[in-house]
């Protein structure tokens, strides 16, 4: 009797070849990105999607091509943040869908643009026997296709908002193995420093280069007269840093108008002059200095 | 995965014909012997099916279901913008508004398979709307 090997194919479906088609269509898209940088925290509000967003302002604001991949998929906010809504329409071509276009010209895909009204949850099915299987499944599925299926075009920087925790990670580095690394980002509570420090972990076991930790909220800053309080009690963030040898890239203020400024426009871009507006492209510096060593 | 006919020594061919499924979460494949014309089915239960989903292919070869862009999170989102969720009517049949619901409640990587047997079996019996009846005679046909 035959054996597996002895058969040619797989009985008419060639898996194999549509696993490597769906690689080569992914593959095509990243190779027109010259960095891929992950945004990650521990716990979930302490400022991750709004710091990617202005991140990215930074970078657009050099002329440089700029995309945002919002990978937490049930709580997306950088379509809010840039401007895109949730009334876009999808403009489907044949090879791929094109991005939203926020602030800046900077790109984004977020399940928010997929989803059917601005309240409706990311749901893969309304029945109540849904498996967590079914819907871990699923939430990889749809990363690799706002991934692949995307007209990112040429970036200079893909930004990948990833949702708190750590778990998503194994999933876009089994996507994109040229990633460039990833950002930790906490605030100086003792509870976010102790959370980020499993990322951390979790990074460094799985060989994702960490391009350091930023410390948001790390002060108050007055919009008025620009000086600085203290928000939270904690351990020094550099001392994390020192601990578990990774840089410490950036110390960033709170400023009230972060998350909305007057004009519509990312914060970084209408008061990069401000204390927190500097400690962001201080960041920024940080994460090119790393990117294109 | 394989079958193979053990009387005959041969591959067994995936059917385009003969695949139904009830619900999203269960699956029903054919499979015939070129050889001897003998016929089996295979039967997964809805983890097995999931996670076959994962890998973002199409039983029985891709066709322009899963070549569409964002072809899984359009057809498996509960509640996705119309846009997403375009059935790929490329024939040259009517589909009737519950046809295309129903088609549409098909597991993306089994539905260019589903979408392909119901469309041979209008085409035999010559009709050019395609409606919930024909559909439920379709499934009658190939004993699913």
């Amino acid at each position: 009797m035959k054996t597996y090997e002895d058969l040619e194919g797989d009985g008419g479906s060639d898996i194999i070849g549509q696993v490597t088609e769906l690689g080569k269509t992914l593959r095509s898209r990243l190779d027109k990105i010259k960095h891929k940088v992950a945004l990650m925290s521990g716990k979930g509000g302490v400022g991750k999607s709004s710091i990617t967003a202005n991140i990215a302002s930074c970078l657009a604001d050099q002329g440089l091509k700029v995309g945002i991949l919002d990978a937490d998929l049930n709580g997306p906010s950088i379509g809010h943040l840039l401007g895109v809504g949730n009334d876009i329409k999808l403009e489907m071509k044949d090879d791929g869908m094109e991005p939203g276009v926020g602030h800046q010209g900077i790109r984004i895909m977020t399940m928010d643009m997929l989803v059917k009204t601005a309240d409706t949850p990311v749901m893969w099915t309304e029945e109540a026997d849904a498996t967590a299987v079914w819907v871990s499944t699923m939430e990889s599925t749809a990363i690799r296709e706002l991934l692949a299926d995307t007209n990112w075009g040429e970036l200079d920087y893909l930004l990948i908002d990833m949702p708190p925790g750590s778990d998503r990670i194994d999933n876009i580095r089994s996507l994109i193995p040229e990633l460039a690394g990833a950002v930790e980002i906490t605030i100086p509570s003792p509870l976010s420093q102790h959370i980020v420090t499993k990322s951390i972990t979790k990074n460094n076991k799985m060989k994702v280069p960490i391009i350091g930790l930023i410390e948001n909220m790390a002060t108050y800053v007055c919009p008025h007269c620009d000086k600085e309080g203290k928000l939270f009690d904690g351990e020094d963030v550099h001392k994390l840093s020192e601990r578990r040898d990774i840089p410490y890239i950036g110390k960033i203020p709170f400023d009230t108008r972060v998350s909305r400024s007057q004009s519509g426009n990312l914060f970084y871009k209408e008061f990069k002059d401000s204390v927190t507006g500097q400690a962001i492209a201080e960041a920024v510096d940080n994460i090119q200095k790393f990117t294109t060593k | 995965m394989k079958f193979l006919c053990i009387p005959c020594d041969v591959k067994m061919e995936v059917q385009v014909e003969g695949i139904m499924p009830e619900e999203k979460t269960n699956l029903v494949m054919q499979f015939k012997c070129k050889k001897c014309g003998h016929s089996i089915a295979m039967l997964t239960n809805k983890f097995e099916t999931e996670f076959v989903s994962k890998l973002g292919v199409e039983m029985g070869g891709a066709t322009s279901v899963s070549k569409a862009p964002m072809a899984a999170v359009g057809s498996s989102l509960a509640q996705a913008k119309e846009e997403l969720q375009k059935t790929n009517p490329e024939d040259n049949l009517i589909w009737t508004e519950e046809a295309l619901e129903r088609i549409k409640k098909v597991p993306f990587f089994v539905r260019g398979m589903a979408r392909k047997t119901v469309i041979n079996f209008a085409t035999e019996k010559g009709v050019t709307t395609i409606d919930a009846k024909l559909m439920d005679e379709v499934r009658e046909k190939v004993g699913m």
